[in-house]
């Protein structure tokens, strides 16, 4: 029986299906218990109807790109493993750089079929989970007096201290959220101006291109709701603005 | 029910949100930690411990601080519930920040509320389910859709799903707050491209062009109080 065989056998599959499934029954719960208290405590249904819709039209493309993450590592880790490691706790853009490095660690030069033992796959795995479990680790221990201090900092102890600090949440929320935004445009400026050689102006264009028609195509839903007073295209804008840059990455990337 | 009633409603809510939340935590680093170990019981090949340490040193060190960097910052910005889902579900930079965002300005919730903790929670489940049906449904149709999912002529657009987010999410963002987003967005481009090297550690640099950020808003928000103290 090959190593592929091996880990795409239906053992694994209900293993990983089991956790997959486990960790769903949880997002269930917490949906529900938010929704209720939501209405016990007179929030408004249609708002979180439209959060729902929102968040759920939002989630498809790029779960499909997850997906994809999928199947890119299925090829020499089998299915169900990467499976498990995109739907909980991991990321597609570390995912597959930690099972390189681990794969590495355990002697096997890059993630390949061939080299694959099940030993090695064994040690890959748990590698994986322990990486990336740290945020999870955190939350057990601190999350609680975190968000505690948080609200303590927003309610401020002084006269003074309210004053200065009343209604800057969520500017500071909003500034963090631009920060990271810009960080990551950012670098797909420093990727096209200094990528293959400082100031040669010769590294990948793409990801700043697809970022700039993905603003242009969000600046067009955005102006198409201020004009016809349509708040319900705010449920779709990013989503469909992903979709119509992502559309343009594949016309684009024929000029490379 | 009275306002009183309310915010001891919603007060018991966090506190088990709290104890719900870390229980899961625990209950998926058990099921996560132990599955290799199950996996390798059955492939009659239990992890090597040696390799793994050795492994940890050299990668798992940086993850560690990475993950440090993230709880930080994500936290308060998706609130108790939220924090404990995204860190069980992952993908939080790809999708669960700017889906709890987006969702959090269509509503209009304010940070710190109890509408922005519940709006963020909802988000992010919403999110995560659909996350997780999608990939089932790609597992389970993975032989007939591999090839159309894995076709040169698309792989382009799903090489480019952060920058088509980014890229949509900035037009939203910077629109409004350009005092704000114009000086780190001119810093990290200037940064990555006098050291192109950084783009390999992006994620770290969302700290510093935060704090820019976070920095101007707070300038640009005294000066509004001081103007609108001084107008009255």
């Amino acid at each position: 029986m090959s190593i592929l065989s091996q880990l795409n056998s239906p053992v694994l599959y209900l293993i990983c299906g089991g956790i997959v499934l486990a960790v769903a029954l949880m997002c269930v719960v917490f949906a529900l218990r938010a929704y209720r208290i939501g209405r016990a405590i007179g929030m408004d249904v249609t708002k979180m109807r439209r959060t729902v819709v929102a968040s759920a039209t939002f989630a498809v493309l790029p779960s499909v790109g997850i997906l994809l993450g999928v199947i890119a590592l299925s090829g020499s880790l089998g299915t169900p493993w990467p499976w498990l490691r995109l739907s909980v706790i991991g990321a597609l853009h570390y995912e597959t750089q930690v099972a390189e490095a681990a794969a590495e660690a355990v002697g096997i030069h890059g993630l390949s079929a061939s080299q694959m033992t099940a030993k090695a796959f064994s040690t890959i795995a748990l590698l994986m989970s322990v990486c990336i479990m740290w945020g999870m680790v955190f939350s057990i221990f601190s999350c609680k007096r975190y968000t505690s201090r948080l609200s303590a900092g927003k309610s401020g102890s002084g006269e003074k201290k309210r004053s200065a600090f009343s209604g800057f949440g969520d500017t500071a929320m909003t500034a963090m959220f631009i920060g990271l935004v810009s960080a990551y445009i950012g670098s797909y400026v420093g990727t096209f101006v200094s990528g293959g050689g400082r100031f040669a102006f010769a590294g990948d264009w793409l990801p700043l291109a697809v970022a700039a028609v993905g603003a242009l195509a969000m600046w067009v839903f955005l102006k198409i709701r201020d004009r016809f007073d349509a708040a319900w295209i705010d449920s779709f804008s990013i989503a469909g603005s992903m979709l119509i840059a992502m559309t343009a990455a594949i016309f684009l990337a024929r000029l490379r | 029910m009275n306002e009183e009633k309310k915010q001891a409603l919603y007060a018991q809510y966090l506190e088990s949100t709290h104890r719900l939340g870390r229980l899961f935590s625990v209950l998926t680093l058990l099921m996560l930690l132990s599955a290799p170990f199950v996996i390798g019981a059955y492939l009659d090949a239990l992890p090597d411990m040696g390799s793994f340490w050795r492994g940890f040193l050299s990668i798992g060190l940086v993850y560690l601080v990475s993950c440090v960097a993230e709880y930080l910052i994500y936290v308060p910005m998706l609130g108790a519930g939220g924090s404990y889902l995204a860190f069980i579900t992952g993908n939080l930079i790809n999708m669960k920040i700017p889906c709890a965002v987006t969702a959090r300005d269509i509503v209009g919730a304010k940070s710190g509320t109890a509408e922005n903790e519940i709006i963020s929670t909802l988000s992010i489940a919403t999110s995560s389910l659909v996350t997780i049906v999608v990939l089932a449904l790609g597992v389970l149709l993975l032989i007939p859709l591999q090839p159309i999912l894995q076709s040169p002529a698309l792989q382009p657009a799903f090489d480019n799903v952060v920058p088509a987010l980014f890229g949509a999410m900035a037009c939203k963002y910077y629109r409004g707050n350009f005092k704000i987003a114009a000086l780190p967005l001119c810093v990290m481009s200037l940064l990555f491209v006098f050291v192109p090297s950084l783009v390999g550690s992006t994620s770290f640099m969302i700290l510093p062009s935060g704090a820019i950020a976070i920095g101007l808003a707070w300038l640009l928000h005294r000066r509004r109080a001081a103007e609108e103290g001084s107008a009255l």
